[in-house]
């Protein structure tokens, strides 16, 4: 083990002691993970600083299966005493579900590693830089967007995280691993005597170090500068008539689409029903592998855990295997799942893809959300080629609000931004858009895709699933495209029908 | 933490603040649940873990400044690494604006007490009264369980020295039928599992799963719903959350006057609807003091150790109170207004169960549960989401069938204007924001021309 998630005799040593227990009490597999989780957050309001702050958690978990039955427990006591009770208990919770357990857990295959160790690189690891620094980068931010007229308020937040965790387990895979993420935002609002609206960066969080926030991945200064004009516009623009429309989404709006109608609607442990109760299930069902029209035939969709920069990737997950890519769906048809090794097993699949994840040593991992990314076409269009390609439509730009329904099929999305297509051009801005659709629907209106040049690395921190609830960081890539005839409603109308 | 107990940490980190002053946090948290899919027992957990939070005052030119850190303490030193890095953001962050004299707050005399762990939490009993569920082969059960013991020390330097215990449970069952045509939910918080007998709820989801084999389409628009406790909960909480006195001061808020100020003093309801928290709520008891780190338009670090006390946001249908940090509130020329970790909705004609304000509804639909709420218009607090698991068609005050289920597009706050009837407040689990939230007593209402904006084809 080479990275310092705890002093590195001691990790081997809680180890050994967990793993021994587990063994000797009948756990045909038992998996010891030792992780930790460091964040920092600073933000900012109205040019004065509102919160400085950073956490530190350690955590010690063994799971186990035991008479065919998982059981976790875990512990910040990083003592011998500490590790070799959280096995004990471990193996206490799964007598307890066995005997309520028709469903016997088994897991795929999958090579082991031995001792390995891998680092997401970045250039500068966001917990070396001083608070002062990120501090004044925001300032700066702030008094860029507050020096118009425009702009009556200003929020602004970064945050960073490094994550250190360490995997071990009966085979003797002893695997660690260190990755980054980091995020700003910075949103602008403005009070007139029609009441309120605000505009917010684009930017998404990326698995990246201190220097994204320096401009290495994103032009925030660019963004930061346009933001009190695009907010003017918008405060002035005139509302949207409700209606069919053709759509140009963004990268920045459509990576949440392809999060919430792919992304989750392909795990397939929702497809098979464990998450009915909270997250719900998937209209994707397992039956329909292979033959079920998900889109349009230029739509092909990819699950990854190796693209860089992603917040997804790793080089293991957390039942050790290795970073895969695969399809999800090719040329519009659902093609492929997001599994881990029990669900692998259960449906017959010779090895996971790599989608066992916890949000920290004190959750049990469960299947969660690689990178899930819509193809570039491969004719480079623009953007522009695209809107010139539209007579009456609407160009969305930043993500905001978002909801979907429990079998993934109803949507409903905002934006940041919103501008009127007339003849191929962008006219002006239109507010309180909001566009509605099925998922199969949407999809399959997707008449053009724009080319490598669009595609973007979007993402989110805040991806949650199961019970008791964990969050997850996860990208997903995308060009600009094109959607014909979505129901768009008047966000405005709705407050007052 | 192997070598000082908690109490000794908070008390140990307050010393190192010295005389400079701040805030010191230590949480120990217990928690152990179960989980289950297709009528069987599928994962599982069993964690303790605490952490040490700290807040450090540093007097800086222009006055106060705060730093906020948080981590695992095991010695001494740990504490004092923890104290000098807080002490550093501290210097980073400047002046906080929310700063303010800390108040000397209560003294606990259990403050030295360990913290509690729970030895029988009632998991094992779930587990075997899940077993009797799971014969039954009419249906697929899926759900969860959760038991979770909290214990809070809180200390400052003006003297404040708080023990708080908070037990937490819950219990959710869904069941649905094996062609995934229809399905139901039923949910409970409690303080211990031990309260929760299953079989009510089993009885709860079957009957649901029955009056859903005749399934009636009914096409979107603006309908007459009456919410079940949950599904009202749901929106109340989203309302609770946004009530903050200095968004709505600024002119930033859908409780701000247009003309200025806020909506204090506006009647939203002609119902006698009444929306508090209260931390001494029987059943429902939550902290009755601030413990807080950080600052945030409703809470800040320097508020640790003030009381909180029952705080009405709606007085009888008429907006009485925003919630506020003593800064915000100062700001805003508006009380103080600190929320407790719960909530109360109340509506003082209210009468009868949801069944029975189904039945004076007439005609509409049964709403049981709303899911994926999120705001799409911060101005009119205009919400959307799903129903779920359940909405039923009444007829003549019977249910008749089940409908298929909706997006809504909804204000909680303009809503409250249609609500022209409404049942006594039950204790209820509200079933989106439950993760977070969990104490709730609701009334169920009536709702005229609730806007049901399209249709989901989802089960």
């Amino acid at each position: 083990m080479s990275l310092p998630v705890i002093p590195e005799e001691l990790a081997l040593a809680l180890t050994d002691a967990a793993l021994d227990i587990a063994q000797s009490g009948g756990a045909s597999v038992a998996h010891v993970r030792i992780a930790t989780h460091d964040n920092r957050m600073v933000s900012v309001r109205d040019g004065n600083v509102e919160n400085v702050g950073a956490e530190s958690t350690t955590g010690f978990s063994v799971r186990v299966v035991a008479n065919g039955a998982w059981g976790f427990a875990a512990t910040h006591e990083l003592t011998l005493d500490g590790a070799s009770h959280a096995a004990r208990r471990a193996l206490a919770m799964a007598r307890v579900s066995a005997a309520v357990s028709t469903d016997t857990v088994s897991l795929a295959d999958e090579p082991h590693y031995g001792t390995a160790s891998w680092t997401m690189p970045v250039l500068i690891d966001p917990m070396s830089v001083s608070d002062d620094e990120v501090v004044e980068l925001l300032m700066s931010w702030n008094r860029k967007v507050s020096a118009s007229s425009a702009v009556h308020h200003v929020d602004a937040h970064a945050a960073m995280g490094r994550d250190t965790t360490f995997f071990a387990d009966l085979s003797g895979n002893r695997l660690s691993q260190r990755r980054f993420r980091t995020s700003a935002q910075l949103t602008g609002i403005h009070i007139g005597e029609g009441g309120f609206d605000d505009m917010r960066t684009c930017a998404p969080p990326a698995g990246r170090g201190f220097e994204y926030l320096q401009g290495h991945g994103w032009d925030w200064d660019s963004e930061l500068t346009r933001l009190p004009d695009y907010l003017d516009e918008k405060v002035k623009a005139p509302t949207v008539t409700a209606g069919a429309w053709d759509l140009v989404i963004d990268p920045t709006n459509l990576w949440l689409t392809i999060h919430e109608s792919i992304g989750h609607a392909t795990e397939l442990d929702r497809a098979l029903g464990y998450e009915a109760n909270y997250a719900g299930t998937s209209f994707a069902t397992l039956d329909k592998l292979g033959t079920f029209k998900y889109g349009s035939p230029i739509m092909n969709v990819t699950g990854d855990r190796v693209t860089e920069h992603g917040l997804s990737t790793v080089a293991w997950d957390d039942e050790g295997v290795a970073a895969q890519q695969w399809n999800l769906i090719t040329d519009g048809i659902l093609t492929g799942y997001q599994v881990d090794r029990n669900i692998a097993s259960h449906v017959g699949l010779d090895r996971s893809n790599g989608c066992a994840f916890a949000d920290s040593a004190l959750h049990v991992p469960i299947q969660r959300m690689p990178n899930v990314s819509l193809q570039p076409g491969k004719d480079d269009h623009s953007t522009q080629d695209l809107i010139s390609g539209v007579d009456r439509g609407i160009y969305i730009v930043g993500d905001k609000s978002w909801s979907i329904d429990m079998q993934r099929f109803n949507f409903q999305f905002t934006g940041q931004r919103f501008f009127e297509i007339k003849n191929g051009e962008i006219v002006g801005q239109v507010k309180d858009v909001v566009y509605q659709s099925k998922t199969p629907d949407f999809w399959g209106s997707m008449v053009a895709i724009g080319g490598p040049s669009t595609y973007l690395l979007g993402g989110a921190l805040n991806c949650g699933k199961g019970q008791p609830g964990q969050v997850a960081p996860v990208s997903h890539g995308c060009p600009s495209a094109v959607f014909r005839n979505v129901n768009v409603l008047n966000g405005r109308q709705e407050a007052s029908a | 933490m192997s070598n000082v107990t908690m109490n000794d940490a908070v008390d140990i980190a307050l010393e190192l603040l010295g005389k400079d002053g701040g805030v010191a946090v230590g949480e120990v948290n217990a928690v152990r649940n179960l989980r289950w899919a297709n009528s069987s027992l599928t994962t599982n957990g069993d964690t303790i873990d605490n952490t040490l939070s700290l807040a450090a005052f540093v007097p800086v030119d222009d006055g106060i400044a705060s730093g906020i850190v948080s981590g695992q303490v095991r010695t001494r030193e740990d504490i004092a690494d923890l104290v000098a890095a807080a002490r550093l953001s501290a210097l980073s962050a400047g002046a906080s604006q929310d700063a303010m004299d800390l108040v000397a707050g209560s003294q606990h005399a259990d403050f030295a007490s360990p913290a509690t762990q729970p030895s029988e939490d009632g998991l094992s009993s779930i587990a075997e009264q899940l077993a009797e569920v799971f014969k039954d082969n009419s249906a697929q059960y899926f759900g969860y369980a959760e038991y979770s013991h909290d214990t809070t020390y809180a200390g400052t330097s003006a003297g404040t020295r708080l023990r708080f215990e908070q037990p937490t449970a819950r219990f959710e069952l869904c069941a649905k039928s094996h062609d995934r045509t229809r399905s139901a939910w039923s949910g409970q918080s409690a303080q211990s599992l031990r309260d929760v007998i299953v079989a009510p709820h089993s009885l709860r989801v079957q009957t649901g799963i029955a009056h859903q084999s005749n399934r009636i389409d009914v096409e979107p628009g603006q309908h007459t719903v009456t919410l079940s406790p949950s599904a009202f909960a749901d929106l109340m909480i989203y309302m609770l959350w946004t009530a903050s006195a200095r968004e709505a001061h600024e002119g930033r808020s859908v409780f701000s006057n247009p003309l200025g100020g806020t909506r204090i003093g506006e009647r939203l309801t002609s119902r006698m609807l009444t929306v508090a928290t209260d931390p001494q709520l029987a059943g429902l008891e939550t902290s009755d003091a601030v413990v807080n780190l950080g600052a945030s338009s409703m809470s800040s670090s320097f508020d640790t150790g003030l009381p909180i006390g029952r705080s009405a946001i709606l007085s009888d249908g008429v907006l009485s109170a925003l919630a506020s940090s003593r800064h915000a509130a100062a700001e805003a020329n508006l009380p103080f207004t600190p929320l407790a970790d719960n909530i109360e909705v109340r509506d003082a004609n209210g009468q009868g169960s949801l069944e029975d304000l189904a039945a004076r509804m007439g005609n509409g639909l049964l709403v049981t549960c709303l899911w994926y709420i999120r705001e799409v218009d911060p101005q009119s607090l205009l919400l959307t989401g799903l129903t779920r698991d359940g909405v039923y068609v009444v007829k003549n005050g019977e249910i008749a069938g089940s409908a298929n289920n909706f997006r809504f597009n909804e204000s909680p706050v303009g809503l409250l204007n249609r609500i022209t009837d409404a049942g006594a407040s039950t204790d209820c689990l509200p079933r989106e924001w439950a993760d977070y939230f969990s104490r709730s007593r609701v009334c169920p209402v009536t709702v005229d021309s609730f806007n049901l904006s399209t249709r989901s084809d989802a089960i």
